[in-house]
C-alpha cells in the first residue's frame, strides 16, 4: 500500500504456511483458515471479482436490463470516442472532470497543507481546530449538495453576501457554465479534513533535530518551509495527490445532488458544465439503459486511472532521482 | 514574544474554522426559521422574525419533512441498515484479517493480494454487475439489497490485518499450550487487545454507510424503503424552491454524524491517520 502511515505498521510478518507447526495445532488450520475467510470470500467473488469480469464482458455487449446482451465487439469503444453523434457529450465529460481535477486536487491540497502547519503551529486549542476543521469531511454529500446549492444560492445565498463585502458583485455560481467548476473544486477544498489529518501525521514525523540545525544554520521560516518541511512531506503529498486524482476523477454523487435539484432532470448542469464523466456513465447505465455503453465507460476510466498513477509514480521517481 | 508570534496563527485558524463551521450554522438557523423569514435581503445565522427581529424559532419544518416527506421512515430505515450492516460486516472482517494474519493455509497469501488488487478497481466499475447480482439474487429495491452486497470491506480487512499481525504472539502461543482452540485465542486474546482498531473500523463504516448515496440511489426504488441520503436528495428535488424543508433534512443526515464524531473525536482522527477513511 501507498498509505505512508501504514508503513511501519506491517513490519511484523505473518506466519508462512511453510513454518514449523506451532504447538496445539496442525493440519486442522487449513480447515480452519479455510472458514474463516469463508464469508468474506463468498463477498470477494460475488460482489467484486465477478462483477469486474463481468463488466469487463457487458463493456462488449450491446445490452439494457430487459434483454440478454448480444456481443457487439468493440463498437462501444469506438463509438463512445469517435462517434459524436450516438454520444455527444462523452468529451464534453472527460473535459469537465479533467478540468475538476486540475482545479480541485491542487486546491484541495494547499488548503490541507495550510491547515496542517496552523494547527502544528499551536498547542493550546489544537484539538478544537483540528476537529472544527474535519466537520465537513464525515457530511453525507446529499446534505453537502443541498447545503452548498443553499449557500450558493444567487440571491439569498450566503456566498454573494459575503463577497459583497468585498464588493464583489453577485454571481450566479451554479448557474454560469464558467463558475460551476471554480463552485465545485471549492465544496472540494472546504472538505479537505482528511488530507489535512494526513498531514498532520506527516508534520508529526519530522524530526525535531532537523529543525533545530536548520535554525541554528540560520535558516528563516520559509527556507525551513521549502528545504526541511516540504521534502519532508513528499511521501504524504505523493499519496495525497495520487488518491486525490483517482478520487476526483470519480466525483458522482455531490454533483448528481447539486444538478438534480436545480431542474428536476439530471442534465449536468448549465451547458453540461458539470457533467462529470461518472454522471455521465450513471446517466447512461440508469436513465438512457444503455449498460453495454456504460461498462465501456468505466474501463476507458479504469485504463485513464492506471495511465494517470503510473505516470506520477514514474514522473515522482524521476525526481527523486 | 511567544504570544505575538502565535497570535496571527490564531487569527487564521478561527478564519478557517468559521469557513468550515458556518455552513452548518447557517443549515441549522434556516431549519428553524419560518418560511416567510428565510428569505430575506440580510441573511441572519439566527432565526429571527424578519419585521420583528424577535427571536421566532418553529419545528414546522421538521415535523413537515418527518411526517409528509418520508424522513420519519428514512431515519428508521437508515438505522435499521446501519444496525444489521455494521456489527455483520465488522464479524466477517475481522474474521477474515485474523486468518490472513495468523491461521496459516496454503494459498492464503496469494489470495491476499488477490483481494487487494481487487480493491484496485474503482467501485464504479463494479456498480452496473454488482446491481445485476443483486437483482438476480432477489435483493433489488429491498434493504437486504443495501446489507449484503456491502457485508465485507476489503480495506478494512487489510486494516485489521495490520493490527492482529503487530499484536505480540506469546499471549496466543501460551493460550494454545493451555489447550485454547482457535475461537478461543480469538474471542478472548484478539478481539480484547483489538479494540481500539476494531472500534475505528466499527465508525468510518457507521459514517460511510449512514452518508452512502450511489448504492441505495441505484437499488432502491420504493420511497418506504429510502435510507436518509436518498430520501434527502429527493426532498432537495421536490422542494428545490423552499430551502428551509432542505435544510431541514440535511440536519437529520448530518446532525447524527456529527454527534458521533463529537463522542469518539479522538479515536476517528487517530483512525484516519491510519486508514484514510474510505476512499
Amino acid at each position: 500500500m501507498a498509505n505512508p502511515v501504514l508503513a511501519d505498521r506491517s513490519t511484523a510478518t505473518p506466519d508462512k504456511p511453510g513454518r514449523r507447526p506451532r504447538p496445539g495445532f496442525g493440519r486442522r488450520d487449513h480447515v480452519v483458515g479455510w472458514l474463516l475467510i469463508a464469508p468474506a470470500l463468498v463477498y470477494f467473488v460475488g460482489f467484486l471479482l465477478y462483477p469486474a469480469i463481468a463488466a469487463l464482458y457487458y463493456s462488449f455487449t450491446d445490452w439494457n436490463l430487459r434483454s440478454s446482451p448480444s456481443w457487439v465487439g468493440l463498437s462501444n469503444y469506438t463509438d463512445l470516442l469517435f462517434d459524436d453523434v450516438k454520444y455527444p457529450h462523452f468529451w464534453k465529460s472527460v473535459q469537465v472532470s479533467l478540468l475538476y481535477t486540475v482545479v480541485a486536487v491542487p486546491l484541495t491540497l494547499v488548503a490541507a497543507l495550510g491547515q496542517a502547519l496552523l494547527v502544528n503551529a499551536i498547542r493550546r486549542g489544537s484539538n478544537f481546530f483540528r476537529l472544527l476543521l474535519f466537520l465537513p469531511v464525515v457530511t453525507a454529500e446529499a446534505a453537502v449538495g443541498a447545503i452548498w446549492r443553499w449557500l450558493y444560492d444567487p440571491q439569498y445565498g450566503l456566498i454573494n453576501v459575503i463577497l459583497g463585502w468585498f464588493g464583489v458583485p453577485p454571481q450566479n455560481w451554479l448557474n454560469n457554465p464558467d463558475l460551476v467548476i471554480p463552485a465545485l473544486a471549492f465544496i472540494s477544498a472546504w472538505q479537505c479534513g482528511i488530507s489535512m489529518i494526513i498531514y498532520l501525521a506527516g508534520l508529526k514525523g519530522i524530526p525535531v533535530s532537523l529543525r533545530e540545525a536548520a535554525i541554528i544554520d540560520g535558516a528563516g521560516p520559509v527556507q525551513r518551509f521549502r528545504r526541511v518541511v516540504m521534502p519532508m512531506l513528499r511521501p504524504t503529498t505523493f499519496y495525497l495527490l495520487v488518491t486525490g486524482v483517482i478520487a476526483a476523477l470519480q466525483v458522482f454523487g455531490l454533483v448528481y445532488v447539486i444538478f438534480s435539484a436545480a431542474n428536476k432532470s439530471v442534465t449536468g448542469g448549465p451547458e453540461q458544465a458539470g457533467l462529470t464523466y461518472v454522471l455521465h456513465l450513471y446517466l447512461f447505465a440508469f436513465r438512457y439503459d444503455a449498460m453495454g455503453a456504460a461498462c465501456a465507460m468505466s474501463f476507458i476510466l479504469l485504463v485513464f486511472i492506471m495511465i494517470i498513477t503510473a505516470l506520477q509514480f514514474k514522473f515522482v521517481k524521476q525526481e527523486a532521482a | 514574544m511567544k504570544k505575538v508570534r502565535l497570535a496571527p496563527i490564531y487569527v487564521a485558524l478561527i478564519v478557517l474554522a468559521a469557513i468550515s463551521v458556518v455552513p452548518f450554522i447557517w443549515m441549522l438557523a434556516t431549519s428553524f426559521k419560518h418560511g416567510h423569514d428565510v428569505y430575506t435581503k440580510v441573511p441572519s445565522l439566527l432565526p429571527l422574525d424578519r419585521k420583528t427581529g424577535e427571536w421566532a424559532p418553529t419545528l414546522e419544518n421538521y415535523e413537515y419533512v418527518f411526517d409528509l416527506r418520508g424522513l420519519g421512515t428514512a431515519f428508521v430505515n437508515s438505522v435499521w441498515v446501519c444496525l444489521i450492516l455494521i456489527p455483520a460486516k465488522l464479524l466477517i472482517d475481522a474474521l477474515a484479517a485474523y486468518a490472513f494474519a495468523r491461521v496459516p493455509f496454503p494459498g492464503r497469501d496469494k489470495l491476499f493480494v488477490l483481494m487487494l488488487g481487487g480493491m484496485m478497481v474503482p467501485t464504479i466499475t463494479l456498480l452496473v454487475p454488482r446491481v445485476f447480482v443483486t437483482q438476480e439474487l432477489g435483493l433489488f429495491d429491498s434493504q437486504w439489497g443495501l446489507i449484503v452486497p456491502n457485508i465485507a470491506s476489503v480495506l478494512d480487512i487489510f486494516l485489521l490485518r495490520q493490527f492482529f499481525m503487530s499484536l505480540p504472539g506469546e499471549l496466543e502461543e501460551a493460550a494454545r499450550i493451555d489447550g485454547a482452540g482457535r475461537m478461543q485465542i480469538f474471542w478472548q486474546i484478539i478481539v480484547p487487545l483489538s479494540k481500539p482498531v476494531l472500534s475505528v473500523v466499527t465508525i468510518t463504516s457507521f459514517i460511510f454507510h449512514w452518508n452512502d448515496l450511489v448504492w441505495p440511489l441505484v437499488v432502491l426504488n420504493d420511497p418506504e424503503k429510502y435510507t436518509l441520503p436518498l430520501a434527502l436528495q429527493q426532498l432537495a428535488t421536490a422542494e428545490a424552491g423552499r430551502s428551509y424543508y432542505i435544510m431541514a433534512g440535511a440536519a437529520v443526515a448530518v446532525v447524527p454524524v456529527i454527534a458521533i464524531l463529537l463522542i469518539f473525536q479522538r479515536r476517528i482522527l487517530q483512525g484516519i491517520a491510519f486508514s484514510g477513511l474510505k476512499s
